[in-house]
């Protein structure tokens, strides 16, 4: 078996290689020989090649560059690769060429070796990979901003309007006020008791406008990160139920130490809807309980509030956070449904979850979490 | 009480009756004068002549139109005629970006307008006992 293959055979081997193979001297950067891609690209024949220069087969500037990086093969001592580029039939290609320097029998190098692999396609296809996730992505953001642009300005349409409609309350009681003021005596009973629902629908409507307002404020206003004390929010906002209704009974059990990293004023949001809603429906018993206090949930602080007031019917709860959806006829209980949309637009938009249990006619438990992360908008 | 009038700058005439009621009902007998836009306001406090009323207390509504309240109170608080005026803003917005800009712009207070009426009377109440019995204020003094 011959182990050395012969010249006419390893000149076949190169010749039916796709890549350009090609061998310079080092010293002057003579041709020594090209395969038969190298020879069909450059258009110049193996015989017409040998002996001569990159720089009298290619452009100055190429031919530099690619004699720069002969150089460097032969100074570095082994093989290198590089990105190179080059101009045929009007247009541009890219190269993987890999170079290593050839030594004579005394180990020094005398010339340089070059394979380069046409990775144009490669590249073009990176590269179209690389602006069709670009554009993806642009997309993406572009959608994503547009639906936060109308999410904004829905929010600031809501705004808007729950502003503009205060000053036509302002004037509807104010003006029933003063015909009661100045004509009161010139009524009777009857025509005074319309003035007076007319005040009261008055003042559920500026509440409910004024809950709007909140509700579009949780969702509006920039969050800040900082630590909040609940158990101290939720003493302060006990305190003052109990000051507004100093005839009822109810205890209070904060547990201590209770602190969430979130928005202070949307947390403070948080627990005065969900205490005011425990204070509300708390109301009818000679003797209340309101317990705030936390759990471990999956890692997650979780937080909630309990009472043993009416509860609701767990059939609805779904309903719980919808705004204007009230589970107790008003005249039960008063309020607008829209407290609970609050808590959870906030809660969401501190990446956390809210949700209530219940049996009818024995209390309540609302529970919310807190994670660091935080949602854009909701 | 201090004598001398008060610039109410409201463009909602309904507002402007309300308002002169409420001063009525708490017995604050200054006289009122009414600008209903900022422009006018402007005119008022500010004119190119030579001596313009000095009211003693100005209550600012914020969205007017022509020129906002915010801008009203800018150009008081920098010309000296006016630095010293106690201004009140009474306002429908309850939005933190306008009492924190009213307050950076130099308002005196902040309040916002009641749907109540009630409420707005007590308002008044309080603030016509505050910024003309109880509080010193400069442009008061030089007045007499």
């Amino acid at each position: 078996m011959h182990v050395h293959a012969s010249h006419d055979q390893l000149q076949e081997l190169i010749d039916n290689v796709s890549a350009m193979i090609y061998m310079k001297t080092i010293d002057e950067g003579r041709y020594i020989l090209v395969n038969r891609e190298w020879e069909r690209l450059i258009k110049t024949s193996r015989h017409q090649v040998v002996n001569l220069t990159d720089h009298e087969v290619f452009p100055r500037e190429l031919a530099d560059k690619l004699r720069e990086n002969d150089l460097g093969v032969a100074r570095a001592g082994h093989t290198v690769q590089f990105e190179e580029t080059a101009e045929f039939d009007n247009e541009i290609r890219s190269y993987l060429s890999v170079k290593f320097p050839v030594l004579d029998s005394a180990g020094k190098a005398y010339a340089v070796c070059g394979i380069s692999t046409d990775i144009t396609d490669r590249i073009r296809a990176e590269e179209q990979v690389r602006e069709l996730n670009a554009g993806l992505e642009a997309r993406v953001a572009e959608r994503t901003a547009e639906l936060e642009a109308s999410t904004r300005e829905l929010d600031a349409f809501a705004y808007s309007v729950s502003h503009d409609l205060r000053a036509p309350l302002r004037s509807l009681h104010g003006f029933s006020q003063a015909i009661l003021d100045d004509y009161g005596p010139l009524l009777d009973d009857a025509g005074r008791g319309y003035l007076d629902r007319l005040q009261v629908n008055v003042k559920r409507m500026g509440g409910m406008i004024d809950d709007l307002l909140n509700l579009s404020r949780a969702t509006r206003v920039d969050l800040k990160r900082e630590s909040v004390d609940l158990s101290g929010l939720a003493r302060e906002i006990m305190t003052d139920l109990s000051a507004a209704e100093p005839e009822r009974t109810v205890t209070s059990v904060i547990a201590d130490d209770l602190t969430a990293t979130g928005d202070r004023a949307l947390l403070r949001m948080v627990l005065q809807n969900l205490l005011s809603n425990s204070w509300k429906f708390t109301a009818k018993l000679p003797a209340a309980t309101i317990e705030v206090g936390q759990i471990d949930h999956r890692g997650d602080q979780c937080f909630f509030v309990r009472d043993d007031g009416a509860g609701f019917d767990t059939r609805y709860a779904d309903k719980l956070f919808t705004a204007f959806q009230r589970l107790h006829p008003a005249a039960e209980f008063e309020g607008n449904g829209i407290g609970l949309a609050i808590v959870q637009r906030i809660v969401r938009r501190h990446g956390g979850q809210v949700s209530a249990q219940s049996v009818l006619g024995h209390g309540a438990t609302f529970s919310f979490t807190v994670t660091g992360h935080t949602e854009a908008t909701t | 009480m201090i004598e001398g009038t008060i610039l109410l700058v409201d463009d909602n005439p309904d507002d402007v009756v309300l308002t002169l009621r409420a001063f009525r009902t708490n017995n604050i007998t200054n006289h009122v004068d009414v600008a209903s836009d900022g422009e006018e306001a402007l005119d008022y406090l500010l004119p190119d002549g030579p001596h313009p009323p000095r009211p003693v207390l100005v209550l600012l509504d914020i969205n007017l139109p022509k020129i906002n309240g915010l801008e009203v109170l800018r150009r008081i608080r920098t010309d000296d005629r006016t630095r010293y005026l106690p201004v009140v803003v009474l306002s429908t917005s309850s939005e933190d970006r306008d009492i924190v800009e009213s307050y950076d712009l130099g308002a005196n207070s902040y309040i916002r307008k009641p749907v109540m009426f009630n409420e707005f009377v007590d308002a008044v109440r309080v603030l016509g006992l505050y910024w003309l019995l109880v509080n010193q204020s400069v442009t008061a003094r030089e007045g007499g």
